[in-house]
């Protein structure tokens, strides 16, 4: 899938820009964090599929297998970008 | 964090950062759901779904996945997710959970005449955090033997929708919409697309940050706008309806990535001291920095 980069948007008022739906950001669109992609990109396993295994350290030094961890219930599963930053 | 627990859902977020990381964050915030960390995004590999615009070679940015939620059953059956283009955009915790449970938006039923259309308006929320979707919902209970349309339709005809006015600073996001059966009609031999019963539709709206019709300096919002339809039964159709709508909610703000303390800023946490380790580790010159 070739997936392409969004530069849509420019600087606004102050050390800042904005990005192609008016949000507000340090850097300017297209660089840095502030990659994201315009059209198709890929968005992992599909609905109607067994969400593929997850094991991982959790924040509290446990490594944990989200499907044993779950013990048999529903669970949302965020992919997000950084706790630090 | 308590409607998840009472649902019996479970609440994992994963990033490519330190375990430790997690651990200062989770202290900071008071966080109660699984962090996870992923600091070679080898899970993030392996979903397929590493941000590859990111080059190898820019070290704090590289490892980010596109990020998104899943949501998934009993058996892990993948029963729901939401990407979005903008990093910017996410659902609501409202969205995720209805999403997980299966249910509707609750909307309180209210008395009419059986042969009458009753139309009902809603926000999935009481706030509006820049970034966080909410979802307008309407309600459209038809009557028996009648039907409304979903577009596209020929002329004459509306098609039942929500439609926003130009709120500055609001986006509106995918319509969610119910299933449709199609009916041929009699006359033109058109086949159209037609909602069964009663409809509930769905339309995902965020905040950005440009000045938008703000009150009380900013903190509440105004999302304005009218839902439409026209209903017809297997004889003749009535005259096209809408319903304006007007929510007035509180703006909010979700909690900030912090990178030390500041005005708006959680001080708690030292994210400026886990910043530079990532840089560091990434660069391969991981010297201890900060500690």
């Amino acid at each position: 899938m070739e997936i392409e980069l969004d530069t849509r948007g420019g600087p606004t008022s102050g050390p800042y820009y904005e990005d192609v739906e008016g949000f507000n950001m340090p850097e300017a669109p297209g660089h840095g964090s502030r990659r994201i992609p315009r059209g198709d990109f890929p968005t992992g396993p599909e609905v109607g599929t067994r969400l593929p295994d997850i094991v991982a350290t959790d924040h509290t030094g446990r490594q944990l297998d989200l499907h044993d961890d779950r013990d048999g219930q529903p669970a949302v599963v965020v992919f997000y970008r950084s706790a630090v930053w | 964090m308590d409607a998840y627990r009472a649902a019996g859902v479970r609440l994992y977020a994963l990033s490519y950062d330190e375990p430790d990381a997690l651990a200062d964050y989770a202290e900071a915030h008071g966080t109660t759901f699984t962090l996870l960390s992923d600091p070679d995004s080898e899970v993030i590999r392996s979903f397929g779904i590493l941000n590859t615009l990111i080059p190898p070679d820019d070290h704090p940015w590289y490892g980010l996945p596109f990020p998104g939620s899943y949501v998934v059953d009993a058996d892990g059956i993948v029963v729901a997710k939401f990407f979005e283009h903008n990093f910017a955009i996410r659902p609501g915790p409202e969205q995720l959970l209805a999403a997980a449970l299966g249910t509707e938006f609750d909307v309180p039923e209210i008395e009419r005449p059986p042969d009458r259309m009753s139309v009902d308006v809603a926000i999935d929320g009481d706030r509006l955090p820049m970034g966080v979707t909410r979802q307008i919902v309407a309600t459209f209970r038809v009557p028996e033997g009648q039907h409304l349309y979903s577009e596209p339709v020929p002329d004459g005809l509306v098609a039942a929708a929500i439609e926003l006015d130009d709120n500055d600073g609001i986006l509106s996001y995918e319509p969610v919409m119910p299933p449709t059966s199609p009916l041929t009609l009699s006359g033109s031999g058109d086949t159209l697309a037609v909602y069964e019963g009663d409809v509930v539709l769905r339309l995902p709206v965020a905040q950005n940050a440009r000045n938008m019709q703000k009150d009380d300096d900013g903190r509440f919002v105004t999302i304005s706008g009218l839902v439409r339809w026209q209903a017809c039964d297997d004889v003749e159709c009535f005259l096209p309806e809408s319903m304006p709508f007007s929510f007035r909610v509180e703006a909010g703000f979700p909690v900030l990535g912090d990178m030390g303390p500041g005005v708006g800023r959680v001080p708690a946490m030292n994210g400026a001291h886990h910043f530079q380790r990532l840089i560091d580790r990434r660069a391969g010159t991981d010297s201890g920095a900060g500690e």
